[in-house]
């Protein structure tokens, strides 16, 4: 096991620290924290370990990790961990044992842990993954996990999502309905219009889209699929239906960098966790386009 | 609500006709190529093309038309996608207009020359 | 956030035994595209000798054909321009929103039915070498 003995110190030491400026500690107390949280993970790697042996089964997870404010970890590299296998367990049940039995500093999002928040789409096996949703039992073991590709990792797991929020917000994600309805009132939608729109509207925002986009990987203007499935969850929403309304979304999409890039590689698709026909969305759009450019032309 | 609506009623010409074009040249490309390949190796034979043979095709009006238009077709689609191919890899500025020029400029000498080359086929020439 | 580490691209060819289909299919497009484009551009020069005479394209084409690898590169071209048109019909339905379910199977189907095509043409593509045209 490579878990890394040095920096598991050096991070307890920072959190204490940053424990200290909360409540200015004395020294003596800032050490007897350190020693109290170095004690309670040796009890858990002892525990871990015990675990391990009662378990039938331990699994081998083989994470990126990276970090360019802690020295020893300015290379990437990836450590292994041996966890216990359990009945049901997902990648990131077992990313959390990874953390809490053996190094605390292990960093990667998480919240909801039932495939709703979209924090924890990784790269797992070679294919983008929503962590929470994915079962052990389904991959090939040893299992390897690594940052989202193409987005800068900005420690271990965790990568920068502000360019695919970016893009998510320059379709205009929000409902523009019919501005004179009296207050208060609900714009009601047709069963057959829910339907059309209803696979569109199940996107969490967890970026595996994007990532797995050969396109968006090389051109950075690019939409992208989650983006361009958002547009399309609001164009085809039969309650925005200002003419104008309709031709300021469809600008935004026939741009250059919208729809046309798409090249139907189908990978957004295959990764989507929530199943969303995202290249039949984009090719629906592009349609939509043609259409109604060959009307005014 | 839509802020700007002025101006054009549109901005198709950005990217939307390539895609249309592609497609459609596409279609064509399709049925001609299978065509061309048919004639000259199937039906006729690469090996026993002659000069002679070929003014006697190219002499049909219909199929000089078919062929000149696979010429340009071909062209188009050919340069349009490796036009694409670089704007996929995300070229801009410079570097995006010195690609528009070159492929500009090979499309244009590869219609001209072909056009020579199937108008001394045809013996117009 | 300077400091964040870029692994480059994915889909470095390092990757390739995680492609999936709509991924080949389209590496094998652009692929055979490029081969087409340059063939088309040699194509027309080797036409060109038709500018110098009669005898000089007739020459030059049937001297070219009489050489055996020039018939191998013939059917590697035969090749590149089934899968590229197979291929195309593929995505051209694509576009229109038909079989996009069965995208991968459909990639398939124009693998298996360009081996098939070439395979079938070999004799053809290999007539008359060395018959004393």
């Amino acid at each position: 096991m490579s878990t890394q003995i040095p920096e598991q110190e050096a991070e307890a030491e920072s959190s204490a620290e940053a424990e200290a400026d909360a409540s200015a500690e004395s020294p003596q107390e800032k050490r007897m924290a350190k020693k109290a949280e170095s004690a309670s993970y040796r009890d858990a790697q002892k525990k871990a370990q015990e675990e391990i042996e009662a378990a039938e089964r331990a699994v081998q997870l083989k994470v990126f990790r990276y970090d360019p404010e802690v020295e020893g970890k300015q290379e990437p590299r990836f450590d292994e961990f041996h966890v216990p296998f359990t009945k049901g367990m997902t990648v990131l049940d077992a990313l959390m044992y990874a953390r809490d039995h053996y190094d605390p500093s292990l960093t990667f999002r998480h919240s909801c842990r039932q495939a709703v928040c979209g924090s924890d789409a990784m790269f797992v096996n070679g294919q983008q993954r929503l962590c929470c949703k994915t079962q052990m039992s389904e991959l090939e073991w040893p299992v390897r996990v690594e940052p989202l590709p193409h987005q800068d990792v900005v420690k271990d797991l965790v990568v920068d999502m502000q360019h695919f929020y970016d893009q998510m917000h320059s379709v205009e994600p929000y409902f523009q309905g019919d501005e004179n309805a009296p207050s208060g009132e609900e714009q009601k939608q047709t069963r057959e219009n829910r339907e059309k729109i209803k696979m569109s509207t199940r996107c969490i925002w967890c970026g595996a889209c994007m990532s797995s986009c050969n396109i968006a990987a090389g051109d950075n203007e690019y939409l992208g699929p989650a983006a361009i499935n958002k547009a399309y969850r609001f164009y085809m929403d039969e309650r925005e239906d200002q003419e104008e309304l309709e031709e300021h979304r469809l600008r935004i999409l026939e741009q250059e960098h919208g729809v046309w890039r798409c090249q139907t590689q189908f990978s957004c698709t295959e990764v989507c966790p929530k199943d969303i026909p995202l290249t039949e969305h984009i090719q629906e759009l592009k349609r939509e386009a043609v259409k109604n450019n060959l009307k005014f032309w | 609500m839509a802020a700007e609506t002025s101006g054009a009623p549109t901005s198709f010409d950005r990217g939307g006709w390539g895609w249309l074009f592609q497609r459609i040249t596409a279609a064509f490309l399709i049925v001609v190529l299978a065509f061309h390949f048919f004639l000259l190796h199937f039906y006729h034979h690469a090996y026993e093309v002659t000069f002679a043979g070929t003014n006697a095709r190219m002499s049909d009006v219909g199929y000089f038309a078919t062929m000149w238009l696979f010429l340009v077709t071909a062209t188009f689609h050919g340069v349009n996608g490796i036009y694409n191919a670089m704007v996929n890899q995300g070229i801009t500025g410079t570097q995006k207009r010195a690609a528009q020029g070159i492929l500009g400029l090979a499309a244009l000498l590869l219609v001209v020359q072909g056009t020579r080359v199937a108008l001394h086929m045809n013996g117009f020439l | 956030m300077s400091q964040s580490y870029n692994r480059g691209l994915v889909e470095d060819f390092g990757r390739w035994k995680e492609f999936q289909a709509g991924m080949w299919a389209w590496i094998f497009h652009k692929f055979t595209g490029w081969i087409l484009v340059g063939y088309l551009f040699t194509h027309i020069a080797v036409l060109s000798t038709a500018i110098q005479g009669p005898e000089s394209y007739t020459t030059t084409l049937q001297s070219l054909e009489s050489i055996f690898v020039v018939r191998i590169l013939e059917i590697g071209l035969l090749s590149t321009a089934v899968f590229h048109i197979l291929n195309g019909t593929r995505l051209l339905l694509v576009d229109l929103g038909i079989g996009l379910g069965s995208q991968d199977k459909s990639f398939y189907a124009s693998l298996v039915l360009t081996g098939a095509i070439v395979v079938a043409s070999v004799p053809t593509f290999l007539a008359g070498l060395g018959g004393g045209v």
